[in-house]
């Protein structure tokens, strides 16, 4: 499998011949970034799992079917299915059953879980932040409120403690070791 | 192969709090759907935003809070040990084994205050530590600090000052108030450093 196949050639060769070494670098490229996508918006790494593999199926039976009908918007065309099948989550209503029935055998478990932190070396890093800076990122990231209340607490704007919220991030990076 | 237009690790936050707008983070998302560089970006600001959100559970940083911190963390089970000292008290403190969070709740009139330290003396009035411009609120009537649980599970029957100060007009320092914590160590360990 040449692995600089492009999104659009992967997608002929899935539907023109059920490919499997085309499938396998489908599910390699795209699992990681619909893992993402399912961890900013369900908020927990095993739903983010199983999100990804729907998705992943999904679109798998999609390419066998060729209802791709612009292969160069593969990732339009996930992108799309992950956002319906969230709404869907969120409404109680899954395909899940009926497509790991069909698809099991397929599926490779997902990879690319989030880096390994050095905590002494963050918690040196949040302790050497200015004050306010480490009440607005350790205020904002505890439950993940980025607005009013931190605002409220400071008594800034959103805008301002958004300036704040950037600064301190950049620089908690730059402490860490990682480019800001 | 490198992308050619990087998202910022800050947005890459906001993204990651709900902080954009939708057209924001439409583009955001169209992005990342091809795009492993910045993917990868994204997957270390989680990491940091997780290790932050640890921090805060494990109660181990120094630092100034809001009442709805406290709130959020009593309500997610967290127990919390506080102290609330007026202005010029003192008071006999502790921790114990099963506390998530150490406050000290300083009463303190800042309606006039612009900037606020808090600094920590011994008994001597010798300071060992400053918090520079702290965030306060004019209208609190007190200032909630965090002190480090993990230090103070360790640490051996001592007293500490805190004192807060602010600034006139001429930059010379004003005290708002001084507040005394006579700690006893209650936990199993060595009884000094």
């Amino acid at each position: 499998m040449d692995l600089e196949l492009d999104d659009a050639e992967l997608v002929r060769q899935i539907g023109a011949r059920h490919d499997r070494e085309a499938e396998a670098e489908l599910f390699r490229r795209m699992a990681p970034r619909v893992r993402l996508y399912g961890l900013r918006h369900l908020r927990d790494r095993h739903a983010a799992d199983d999100l990804t593999q729907q998705v992943l199926v999904a679109t798998l039976e999609a390419l066998r079917a060729n209802r791709l009908r612009e292969p160069e918007k593969l990732a339009s065309f996930m992108l799309g299915t992950c956002r319906m099948m969230v709404m869907d989550l969120r409404r109680g209503t899954r395909r899940r059953e009926r497509l790991l029935e069909t698809f099991a055998a397929d599926l490779m478990p997902v990879q690319a879980s989030t880096p390994h932190l050095d905590h002494e070396r963050l918690t040196r890093c949040v302790q050497n932040l200015k004050e306010r800076e480490r009440a607005v990122v350790v205020m904002t990231f505890y439950d993940e409120r980025a607005g009013a209340d931190v605002a409220s607490f400071l008594g800034v704007s959103e805008a301002n403690v958004r300036v704040i919220r950037h600064r301190a991030i950049h620089q908690l990076r730059s402490c860490m070791g990682v480019a800001a | 192969m490198s992308c050619s237009h990087p998202i910022d690790a800050a947005v890459l936050a906001d993204y990651w709090l709900a902080a954009l707008t939708p057209s924001e983070e439409d583009g955001v998302e169209q992005h990342l759907f091809e795009c492993d560089e910045c993917g990868a970006r994204l997957r270390e600001v989680i990491a940091l935003a997780e290790g932050v959100r640890a921090l805060a559970r494990e109660g181990s940083l120094q630092m100034v809070v809001s009442d709805t911190f406290l709130q959020r963390a009593a309500e997610q089970g967290l127990r919390i040990r506080e102290y609330t000292v007026p202005a010029g008290g003192s008071v006999q403190c502790t921790v114990a084994a099963d506390d998530n969070l150490l406050i000290g709740r300083l009463a303190a009139n800042l309606s006039a205050a612009n900037r606020v330290d808090l600094s920590f003396c011994d008994v001597r009035g010798v300071e060992r530590l400053r918090m520079t411009d702290i965030p306060v609120h004019a209208g609190a009537g007190s200032v909630v600090l965090q002190y480090p649980i993990t230090y103070a599970k360790a640490a051996p029957s001592e007293t500490q000052v805190a004192r807060l100060v602010t600034y006139d007009d001429a930059g010379a320092e004003r005290l708002l108030g001084e507040y005394t914590f006579h700690h006893t160590r209650t936990l199993p360990g060595p009884g000094a450093w």
